[in-house]
Protein backbone atom coordinates (compact mmCIF):
# COMPACT_ATOMS: atom_id res chain seq x y z
CA UNK A 1 0.00 0.00 0.00
CA UNK A 2 2.76 2.18 1.03
CA UNK A 3 4.69 1.72 -2.26
CA UNK A 4 1.20 3.43 -4.20
CA UNK A 5 2.25 6.55 -2.45
CA UNK A 6 5.48 7.39 -4.10
CA UNK A 7 9.29 6.83 -4.34
CA UNK A 8 10.36 8.76 -0.84
CA UNK A 9 8.13 5.89 0.75
CA UNK A 10 10.08 2.84 -0.91
CA UNK A 11 13.21 4.02 1.31
CA UNK A 12 11.30 4.23 4.10
CA UNK A 13 9.82 1.16 3.46
CA UNK A 14 13.38 -0.93 2.97
CA UNK A 15 14.53 0.76 6.15
CA UNK A 16 11.83 -1.17 7.78
CA UNK A 17 12.78 -4.58 6.95
CA UNK A 18 10.35 -6.50 5.97
CA UNK A 19 7.41 -5.08 5.23
CA UNK A 20 4.39 -6.72 4.71
CA UNK A 21 5.78 -8.93 7.20
CA UNK A 22 5.89 -6.43 9.62
CA UNK A 23 3.01 -4.37 8.75
CA UNK A 24 0.91 -8.31 9.22
CA UNK A 25 2.12 -9.39 12.44
CA UNK A 26 1.42 -5.72 13.72
CA UNK A 27 -1.68 -5.26 12.51
CA UNK A 28 -2.27 -8.96 14.07
CA UNK A 29 -0.82 -7.73 17.77
CA UNK A 30 -3.04 -4.21 17.79
CA UNK A 31 -6.13 -6.21 17.24
CA UNK A 32 -5.72 -9.17 19.93
CA UNK A 33 -4.50 -6.31 22.36
CA UNK A 34 -8.46 -4.61 20.90
CA UNK A 35 -9.92 -8.04 21.62
CA UNK A 36 -8.91 -8.11 25.10
CA UNK A 37 -9.70 -4.65 25.38
CA UNK A 38 -13.29 -5.63 24.52
CA UNK A 39 -13.74 -8.62 26.49
CA UNK A 40 -12.27 -6.46 29.69
CA UNK A 41 -14.86 -3.90 29.16
CA UNK A 42 -17.90 -6.49 28.46
CA UNK A 43 -16.92 -8.89 31.18
CA UNK A 44 -15.84 -5.95 34.28
CA UNK A 45 -19.82 -5.39 34.41
CA UNK A 46 -20.23 -8.26 36.70
CA UNK A 47 -23.78 -7.24 37.64
CA UNK A 48 -25.85 -7.09 34.54
CA UNK A 49 -25.36 -10.90 33.13
CA UNK A 50 -22.05 -11.00 31.23
CA UNK A 51 -21.46 -11.86 27.37
CA UNK A 52 -18.63 -13.92 28.88
CA UNK A 53 -20.57 -16.22 30.59
CA UNK A 54 -21.29 -18.55 27.45
CA UNK A 55 -17.96 -19.07 27.19
CA UNK A 56 -17.53 -19.66 31.30
CA UNK A 57 -20.14 -22.82 31.15
CA UNK A 58 -18.90 -24.00 27.86
CA UNK A 59 -14.77 -24.19 28.95
CA UNK A 60 -16.09 -25.70 32.22
CA UNK A 61 -18.24 -28.43 30.43
CA UNK A 62 -14.72 -28.63 28.51
CA UNK A 63 -12.03 -28.99 30.95
CA UNK A 64 -13.89 -30.11 34.15
CA UNK A 65 -13.90 -33.85 33.07
CA UNK A 66 -10.22 -33.23 31.90
CA UNK A 67 -9.11 -31.42 35.31
CA UNK A 68 -11.24 -34.22 37.09
CA UNK A 69 -8.75 -36.64 35.31
CA UNK A 70 -5.52 -35.37 35.59
CA UNK A 71 -6.44 -34.75 39.52
CA UNK A 72 -7.02 -38.24 39.81
CA UNK A 73 -3.89 -38.70 38.44
CA UNK A 74 -2.17 -36.23 41.19
CA UNK A 75 -1.58 -39.50 43.93
CA UNK A 76 2.32 -39.60 42.82
CA UNK A 77 2.62 -36.14 42.97
CA UNK A 78 1.05 -36.11 46.37
CA UNK A 79 3.47 -38.45 47.53
CA UNK A 80 6.20 -36.41 46.25
CA UNK A 81 5.04 -33.13 48.10
CA UNK A 82 4.35 -34.86 51.24
CA UNK A 83 8.05 -36.51 51.29
CA UNK A 84 9.30 -32.59 51.21
CA UNK A 85 6.76 -31.79 53.56
CA UNK A 86 7.35 -34.72 56.15
CA UNK A 87 10.33 -32.36 57.74
CA UNK A 88 8.16 -28.77 57.73
CA UNK A 89 4.97 -31.18 58.94
CA UNK A 90 6.81 -32.71 62.12
CA UNK A 91 7.88 -29.60 63.13
CA UNK A 92 4.92 -27.97 62.36
CA UNK A 93 3.19 -30.60 65.17
CA UNK A 94 5.50 -30.42 67.57
CA UNK A 95 4.47 -26.96 67.74
CA UNK A 96 1.25 -27.43 67.52
CA UNK A 97 1.62 -30.31 70.90
CA UNK A 98 3.26 -27.80 72.74
CA UNK A 99 0.62 -25.17 72.23
CA UNK A 100 -2.18 -27.70 72.77
CA UNK A 101 -0.70 -28.85 75.75
CA UNK A 102 0.04 -25.44 77.43
CA UNK A 103 -3.57 -24.69 76.59
CA UNK A 104 -4.46 -27.60 78.64
CA UNK A 105 -1.90 -26.85 81.67
CA UNK A 106 -4.02 -22.96 81.35
CA UNK A 107 -7.39 -24.38 80.79
CA UNK A 108 -6.98 -26.80 84.12
CA UNK A 109 -6.05 -23.83 86.00
CA UNK A 110 -9.62 -21.95 84.84
CA UNK A 111 -11.75 -24.95 84.57
CA UNK A 112 -15.27 -23.44 86.19
CA UNK A 113 -14.67 -20.72 83.37
CA UNK A 114 -13.98 -23.40 80.82
CA UNK A 115 -17.26 -25.48 81.74
CA UNK A 116 -19.06 -22.12 81.34
CA UNK A 117 -17.63 -22.14 77.98
CA UNK A 118 -18.18 -25.28 77.17
CA UNK A 119 -21.93 -25.25 78.02
CA UNK A 120 -22.27 -22.12 75.98
CA UNK A 121 -20.47 -23.33 72.74
CA UNK A 122 -22.79 -26.85 73.54
CA UNK A 123 -25.84 -24.42 73.37
CA UNK A 124 -24.48 -22.44 70.29
CA UNK A 125 -23.62 -25.98 68.32
CA UNK A 126 -27.27 -27.31 69.50
CA UNK A 127 -28.53 -24.72 68.29
CA UNK A 128 -26.71 -25.02 64.55
CA UNK A 129 -29.31 -27.15 62.72
CA UNK A 130 -28.04 -30.47 60.60
CA UNK A 131 -27.70 -29.50 57.07
CA UNK A 132 -27.57 -31.65 53.89
CA UNK A 133 -24.48 -31.72 52.43
CA UNK A 134 -23.31 -32.87 49.16
CA UNK A 135 -19.24 -34.40 48.83
CA UNK A 136 -17.45 -32.94 46.43
CA UNK A 137 -13.57 -33.13 45.58
CA UNK A 138 -11.10 -30.65 44.53
CA UNK A 139 -10.62 -30.68 40.87
CA UNK A 140 -8.73 -27.19 40.36
CA UNK A 141 -6.49 -24.41 42.38
CA UNK A 142 -5.91 -20.72 41.32
CA UNK A 143 -2.68 -20.09 42.17
CA UNK A 144 -0.48 -16.88 44.08
CA UNK A 145 0.50 -15.19 40.55
CA UNK A 146 -3.04 -14.74 39.52
CA UNK A 147 -4.00 -13.43 43.09
CA UNK A 148 -6.86 -15.91 43.30
CA UNK A 149 -7.80 -17.86 45.88
CA UNK A 150 -10.51 -20.13 44.00
CA UNK A 151 -10.73 -23.49 43.94
CA UNK A 152 -12.90 -25.53 41.38
CA UNK A 153 -14.95 -28.50 42.60
CA UNK A 154 -16.83 -31.40 40.58
CA UNK A 155 -20.31 -30.73 41.49
CA UNK A 156 -22.27 -28.87 39.43
CA UNK A 157 -25.97 -27.71 39.56
CA UNK A 158 -26.53 -31.21 38.56
CA UNK A 159 -25.74 -32.24 42.13
CA UNK A 160 -28.04 -29.54 43.40
CA UNK A 161 -25.09 -26.95 44.18
CA UNK A 162 -26.15 -23.36 43.55
CA UNK A 163 -24.49 -20.11 43.60
CA UNK A 164 -24.09 -18.75 47.41
CA UNK A 165 -24.06 -22.01 49.25
CA UNK A 166 -21.68 -22.51 52.24
CA UNK A 167 -18.31 -24.81 51.62
CA UNK A 168 -16.80 -26.78 54.32
CA UNK A 169 -14.93 -29.77 54.96
CA UNK A 170 -13.77 -31.58 58.17
CA UNK A 171 -12.34 -29.27 60.26
CA UNK A 172 -14.28 -26.04 59.39
CA UNK A 173 -15.29 -23.60 56.49
CA UNK A 174 -13.65 -23.04 52.93
CA UNK A 175 -15.50 -20.87 51.21
CA UNK A 176 -19.06 -20.24 49.22
CA UNK A 177 -19.53 -21.32 45.62
CA UNK A 178 -19.73 -18.39 43.54
CA UNK A 179 -19.91 -19.55 40.03
CA UNK A 180 -21.83 -22.93 38.92
CA UNK A 181 -21.74 -25.09 35.96
CA UNK A 182 -23.42 -28.26 34.88
CA UNK A 183 -20.89 -30.61 36.58
CA UNK A 184 -18.31 -28.36 38.30
CA UNK A 185 -18.65 -25.38 40.87
CA UNK A 186 -16.01 -22.48 41.44
CA UNK A 187 -15.73 -22.02 45.28
CA UNK A 188 -13.98 -18.00 46.68
CA UNK A 189 -12.15 -19.37 49.38
CA UNK A 190 -12.01 -17.48 52.53
CA UNK A 191 -8.86 -16.43 52.43
CA UNK A 192 -9.71 -14.34 49.50
CA UNK A 193 -9.25 -10.75 49.33
CA UNK A 194 -13.02 -10.10 48.19
CA UNK A 195 -14.52 -12.89 50.68
CA UNK A 196 -15.98 -11.55 53.89
CA UNK A 197 -17.59 -13.60 56.38
CA UNK A 198 -19.75 -13.17 59.44
CA UNK A 199 -17.59 -14.82 62.24
CA UNK A 200 -19.07 -15.04 65.83
CA UNK A 201 -16.47 -14.89 68.55
CA UNK A 202 -16.99 -17.73 70.76
CA UNK A 203 -15.98 -17.00 74.28
CA UNK A 204 -18.12 -13.64 74.56
CA UNK A 205 -20.06 -14.36 71.53
CA UNK A 206 -19.78 -10.91 70.20
CA UNK A 207 -20.27 -10.36 66.47
CA UNK A 208 -17.78 -9.09 64.04
CA UNK A 209 -16.55 -9.65 60.33
CA UNK A 210 -13.76 -12.15 58.75
CA UNK A 211 -11.77 -10.42 56.07
CA UNK A 212 -9.18 -12.90 53.76
CA UNK A 213 -5.95 -11.19 53.49
CA UNK A 214 -5.04 -12.77 50.10
CA UNK A 215 -1.73 -14.68 51.83
CA UNK A 216 -1.03 -17.99 50.69
CA UNK A 217 -1.67 -19.30 54.31
CA UNK A 218 -4.91 -18.02 54.19
CA UNK A 219 -4.77 -16.26 57.19
CA UNK A 220 -7.59 -13.93 57.95
CA UNK A 221 -8.69 -10.53 59.38
CA UNK A 222 -11.16 -9.98 62.07
CA UNK A 223 -13.01 -6.94 62.97
CA UNK A 224 -15.11 -6.65 65.78
CA UNK A 225 -18.03 -4.60 65.54
CA UNK A 226 -18.58 -3.92 69.09
CA UNK A 227 -15.69 -1.91 69.48
CA UNK A 228 -15.33 -1.94 72.84
CA UNK A 229 -14.95 -5.79 72.64
CA UNK A 230 -11.35 -7.10 72.57
CA UNK A 231 -10.49 -10.71 71.22
CA UNK A 232 -7.97 -12.47 73.04
CA UNK A 233 -5.19 -15.35 71.14
CA UNK A 234 -6.75 -18.94 71.43
CA UNK A 235 -10.34 -17.48 70.76
CA UNK A 236 -11.98 -19.51 68.22
CA UNK A 237 -14.42 -18.25 65.43
CA UNK A 238 -17.57 -19.67 63.94
CA UNK A 239 -19.84 -18.24 61.52
CA UNK A 240 -22.84 -16.23 62.76
CA UNK A 241 -24.20 -17.69 59.54
CA UNK A 242 -26.54 -15.41 56.61
CA UNK A 243 -30.43 -14.61 56.30
CA UNK A 244 -31.92 -17.87 54.32
CA UNK A 245 -28.35 -19.58 55.05
CA UNK A 246 -27.06 -17.75 51.85
CA UNK A 247 -24.32 -17.64 51.23
CA UNK A 248 -23.14 -18.70 55.19
CA UNK A 249 -25.18 -20.88 57.39
CA UNK A 250 -24.21 -20.91 61.22
CA UNK A 251 -22.42 -22.33 63.34
CA UNK A 252 -19.27 -23.46 61.28
CA UNK A 253 -15.95 -22.68 62.80
CA UNK A 254 -13.92 -20.68 60.74
CA UNK A 255 -10.31 -20.36 62.95
CA UNK A 256 -8.55 -19.46 66.13
CA UNK A 257 -6.93 -15.80 67.02
CA UNK A 258 -3.22 -16.03 67.07
CA UNK A 259 -2.66 -12.16 67.35
CA UNK A 260 -4.87 -8.59 68.26
CA UNK A 261 -3.14 -5.50 67.33
CA UNK A 262 -4.98 -2.05 67.54
CA UNK A 263 -6.29 -0.55 64.42
CA UNK A 264 -4.31 2.50 63.35
CA UNK A 265 -6.24 5.60 63.27
CA UNK A 266 -9.49 4.02 64.21
CA UNK A 267 -11.21 2.68 66.58
CA UNK A 268 -11.28 -1.15 67.55
CA UNK A 269 -8.89 -3.69 67.20
CA UNK A 270 -8.17 -6.30 64.53
CA UNK A 271 -7.38 -9.71 65.26
CA UNK A 272 -5.10 -12.03 62.64
CA UNK A 273 -6.92 -15.48 62.58
CA UNK A 274 -5.40 -18.94 61.40
CA UNK A 275 -8.22 -20.78 59.66
CA UNK A 276 -9.10 -24.45 60.65
CA UNK A 277 -8.88 -25.06 56.62
CA UNK A 278 -5.40 -25.33 55.43
CA UNK A 279 -6.45 -23.54 51.68
CA UNK A 280 -3.42 -25.42 50.10
CA UNK A 281 -4.58 -29.00 51.48
CA UNK A 282 -8.15 -28.82 50.45
CA UNK A 283 -9.42 -32.39 48.91
CA UNK A 284 -12.74 -33.15 49.76
CA UNK A 285 -15.36 -30.95 51.05
CA UNK A 286 -18.57 -31.15 51.29
CA UNK A 287 -21.63 -27.69 49.73
CA UNK A 288 -24.31 -27.81 52.09
CA UNK A 289 -27.44 -27.82 49.58
CA UNK A 290 -30.43 -28.66 51.73
CA UNK A 291 -32.21 -26.36 54.16
CA UNK A 292 -31.88 -26.43 57.88
CA UNK A 293 -34.31 -28.23 60.10
CA UNK A 294 -35.18 -24.45 61.52
CA UNK A 295 -33.78 -20.96 61.27
CA UNK A 296 -31.59 -20.27 64.51
CA UNK A 297 -30.81 -16.85 64.24
CA UNK A 298 -34.55 -16.25 66.38
CA UNK A 299 -33.21 -18.22 69.39
CA UNK A 300 -29.80 -16.84 68.94
CA UNK A 301 -30.69 -13.58 69.84
CA UNK A 302 -31.32 -12.80 73.38
CA UNK A 303 -27.77 -14.43 74.10
CA UNK A 304 -26.36 -11.50 72.49
CA UNK A 305 -28.32 -8.76 73.40
CA UNK A 306 -28.40 -9.70 76.89
CA UNK A 307 -24.37 -9.96 76.41
CA UNK A 308 -24.49 -6.89 75.41
CA UNK A 309 -27.06 -4.53 77.84
CA UNK A 310 -25.00 -6.48 80.67
CA UNK B 1 0.60 -29.00 7.34
CA UNK B 2 -0.51 -25.37 8.78
CA UNK B 3 -3.40 -27.09 9.68
CA UNK B 4 -1.92 -29.42 11.67
CA UNK B 5 0.23 -27.15 12.99
CA UNK B 6 -2.49 -25.24 14.65
CA UNK B 7 -4.32 -28.24 16.06
CA UNK B 8 -1.07 -28.90 17.30
CA UNK B 9 -0.47 -25.72 18.65
CA UNK B 10 -3.98 -25.48 20.16
CA UNK B 11 -3.60 -29.45 21.86
CA UNK B 12 -0.39 -27.73 23.70
CA UNK B 13 -2.32 -25.65 25.26
CA UNK B 14 -5.57 -27.33 26.21
CA UNK B 15 -3.12 -29.71 28.03
CA UNK B 16 -1.28 -26.94 29.32
CA UNK B 17 -3.90 -25.19 31.28
CA UNK B 18 -5.59 -28.40 32.35
CA UNK B 19 -2.25 -29.59 33.97
CA UNK B 20 -1.79 -25.76 35.29
CA UNK B 21 -4.88 -26.05 37.09
CA UNK B 22 -5.19 -29.13 38.30
CA UNK B 23 -2.07 -30.45 38.56
CA UNK B 24 0.67 -28.17 38.92
CA UNK B 25 -1.04 -26.43 42.11
CA UNK B 26 -0.55 -29.43 44.10
CA UNK B 27 3.39 -28.70 43.80
CA UNK B 28 3.39 -24.83 44.04
CA UNK B 29 5.98 -23.03 45.71
CA UNK B 30 4.56 -20.87 48.56
CA UNK B 31 1.41 -20.92 46.39
CA UNK B 32 3.21 -20.03 42.89
CA UNK B 33 2.63 -22.14 40.65
CA UNK B 34 4.21 -23.29 37.36
CA UNK B 35 2.97 -21.21 34.29
CA UNK B 36 2.64 -23.61 32.23
CA UNK B 37 0.51 -21.97 29.58
CA UNK B 38 2.93 -19.25 28.95
CA UNK B 39 6.34 -21.53 28.71
CA UNK B 40 4.18 -23.29 25.75
CA UNK B 41 3.24 -20.05 23.99
CA UNK B 42 7.09 -19.00 24.17
CA UNK B 43 7.95 -21.79 22.80
CA UNK B 44 5.51 -21.23 20.15
CA UNK B 45 6.48 -18.00 19.58
CA UNK B 46 10.29 -18.99 19.56
CA UNK B 47 9.68 -21.40 16.84
CA UNK B 48 7.13 -19.89 14.79
CA UNK B 49 7.48 -15.88 15.79
CA UNK B 50 5.52 -12.96 16.70
CA UNK B 51 2.00 -13.67 15.42
CA UNK B 52 2.23 -17.27 16.88
CA UNK B 53 3.10 -15.41 19.94
CA UNK B 54 0.49 -13.30 19.95
CA UNK B 55 -2.36 -15.45 19.17
CA UNK B 56 -1.75 -18.42 20.70
CA UNK B 57 -0.75 -16.24 24.30
CA UNK B 58 -4.61 -14.55 23.46
CA UNK B 59 -5.99 -18.21 22.86
CA UNK B 60 -4.18 -19.81 25.76
CA UNK B 61 -4.99 -16.28 28.10
CA UNK B 62 -8.38 -16.53 27.07
CA UNK B 63 -8.80 -20.57 28.73
CA UNK B 64 -6.98 -19.09 31.56
CA UNK B 65 -9.23 -16.60 32.23
CA UNK B 66 -12.47 -18.77 31.84
CA UNK B 67 -11.64 -22.34 32.53
CA UNK B 68 -12.59 -22.60 36.53
CA UNK B 69 -11.16 -21.79 39.16
CA UNK B 70 -10.51 -18.42 37.36
CA UNK B 71 -12.97 -15.74 38.85
CA UNK B 72 -11.36 -12.80 37.72
CA UNK B 73 -12.51 -10.22 34.58
CA UNK B 74 -11.96 -12.17 31.61
CA UNK B 75 -9.37 -10.94 28.75
CA UNK B 76 -6.48 -9.86 31.50
CA UNK B 77 -4.44 -13.28 31.04
CA UNK B 78 -5.30 -13.00 27.39
CA UNK B 79 -3.95 -9.51 26.93
CA UNK B 80 -0.84 -10.73 29.42
CA UNK B 81 -0.03 -13.57 27.87
CA UNK B 82 -0.62 -11.86 23.74
CA UNK B 83 1.88 -9.42 24.73
CA UNK B 84 4.30 -11.58 26.32
CA UNK B 85 4.10 -14.22 23.18
CA UNK B 86 4.76 -11.05 20.74
CA UNK B 87 7.91 -9.90 22.46
CA UNK B 88 9.08 -13.48 22.50
CA UNK B 89 8.46 -13.98 18.89
CA UNK B 90 10.24 -10.96 18.12
CA UNK B 91 13.30 -12.10 20.11
CA UNK B 92 13.57 -15.27 18.58
CA UNK B 93 13.48 -12.41 14.96
CA UNK B 94 15.82 -10.41 16.46
CA UNK B 95 18.37 -13.33 17.06
CA UNK B 96 17.03 -14.83 13.90
CA UNK B 97 20.94 -15.25 12.15
CA UNK B 98 21.01 -18.97 14.92
CA UNK B 99 18.99 -20.84 17.00
CA UNK B 100 18.60 -19.34 20.70
CA UNK B 101 20.97 -20.58 22.69
CA UNK B 102 19.51 -21.90 26.29
CA UNK B 103 20.54 -18.76 28.06
CA UNK B 104 18.37 -16.65 25.35
CA UNK B 105 15.54 -19.51 26.19
CA UNK B 106 16.23 -18.87 30.10
CA UNK B 107 16.00 -14.89 29.33
CA UNK B 108 13.03 -14.73 27.81
CA UNK B 109 11.28 -17.28 29.97
CA UNK B 110 12.28 -14.92 32.59
CA UNK B 111 11.28 -11.91 31.02
CA UNK B 112 7.81 -12.89 29.54
CA UNK B 113 7.06 -14.39 32.92
CA UNK B 114 7.44 -10.78 34.65
CA UNK B 115 6.00 -8.50 32.22
CA UNK B 116 2.74 -11.09 31.83
CA UNK B 117 2.53 -10.73 35.58
CA UNK B 118 2.79 -6.99 35.46
CA UNK B 119 0.44 -6.50 32.88
CA UNK B 120 -1.86 -8.80 34.44
CA UNK B 121 -1.57 -7.09 37.73
CA UNK B 122 -1.76 -3.75 36.39
CA UNK B 123 -5.51 -4.62 34.46
CA UNK B 124 -6.86 -5.80 37.81
CA UNK B 125 -5.85 -2.70 39.65
CA UNK B 126 -7.29 -0.48 36.69
CA UNK B 127 -10.64 -2.88 37.53
CA UNK B 128 -9.84 -2.12 41.18
CA UNK B 129 -9.76 -5.74 41.76
CA UNK B 130 -8.80 -5.75 45.62
CA UNK B 131 -7.50 -9.19 45.17
CA UNK B 132 -3.87 -7.47 43.87
CA UNK B 133 -1.50 -6.94 46.42
CA UNK B 134 1.33 -4.70 45.09
CA UNK B 135 2.83 -5.49 48.37
CA UNK B 136 3.38 -9.35 47.75
CA UNK B 137 3.78 -8.93 43.97
CA UNK B 138 7.60 -8.52 44.32
CA UNK B 139 8.59 -11.79 45.56
CA UNK B 140 5.60 -13.55 43.81
CA UNK B 141 7.11 -12.77 40.26
CA UNK B 142 10.61 -13.72 41.89
CA UNK B 143 9.36 -17.28 42.48
CA UNK B 144 6.84 -17.15 39.34
CA UNK B 145 10.08 -16.71 36.87
CA UNK B 146 12.24 -19.03 38.74
CA UNK B 147 10.04 -21.57 38.20
CA UNK B 148 9.03 -20.69 35.07
CA UNK B 149 12.56 -21.61 33.89
CA UNK B 150 12.74 -24.90 35.61
CA UNK B 151 9.25 -25.89 33.79
CA UNK B 152 10.79 -24.41 30.48
CA UNK B 153 14.23 -26.22 30.42
CA UNK B 154 11.93 -29.72 29.99
CA UNK B 155 8.75 -28.19 27.89
CA UNK B 156 10.32 -25.71 25.31
CA UNK B 157 12.67 -29.03 24.04
CA UNK B 158 9.98 -30.58 23.56
CA UNK B 159 7.37 -28.14 22.10
CA UNK B 160 9.81 -26.93 19.77
CA UNK B 161 10.85 -30.15 18.44
CA UNK B 162 7.55 -31.01 17.83
CA UNK B 163 6.96 -28.16 15.70
CA UNK B 164 10.41 -28.42 13.65
CA UNK B 165 8.95 -31.47 13.01
CA UNK B 166 6.26 -30.19 11.05
CA UNK B 167 7.45 -27.53 9.54
CA UNK B 168 7.76 -27.83 5.37
CA UNK B 169 10.93 -28.79 3.70
CA UNK B 170 10.74 -25.52 1.90
CA UNK B 171 10.18 -23.27 4.68
CA UNK B 172 13.05 -24.44 6.64
CA UNK B 173 15.19 -24.05 4.11
CA UNK B 174 13.69 -20.35 3.81
CA UNK B 175 14.32 -20.25 7.67
CA UNK B 176 18.18 -21.38 7.74
CA UNK B 177 18.90 -18.90 4.52
CA UNK B 178 17.43 -15.86 6.53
Amino acid sequence: MLKDLGTPARGLVRAAGVPREVRRRRTVLVLIILACFTLIVLDARRSAGSPVEPLRTGAAAVFGPLESTASSARQPVDNLRDRFAELDRLQAENEKLKTDNDQLRQQLNTTDYTRNRAAELDRLLRLAPKFTMTPARVIGMGSAQSFSHTVTIDAGTADGVRVDQTVLNGSGLVGRVVRTTQGTSTVLLIGDRNSTVGGRLNSTMALGFVSGRGEVGGTLDYKLVDLKARPRAGDRIVTWGSSGNAPYVPGVPIGVVTSVTATAGALGSTAIIKPYVDPTRIDTVGVVTGPPARAPRGQLKPTTTAGKAG
Amino acid sequence: MIALRIGLAALFLMVAVTVQTSVLTQIAVAGVTCDLVLIVVIALALSRGPEWGAISGFVGGLLLDVVPPADHTAGRWALALAIAGYVAGLIRRETSAGPVGPLGVALTVVFGSALSLLIYSGTGALLHDPAVDWGQFGVRVGIAAGYDVVGAIVVIPLVMWVMSRFTAARERRRVVSR
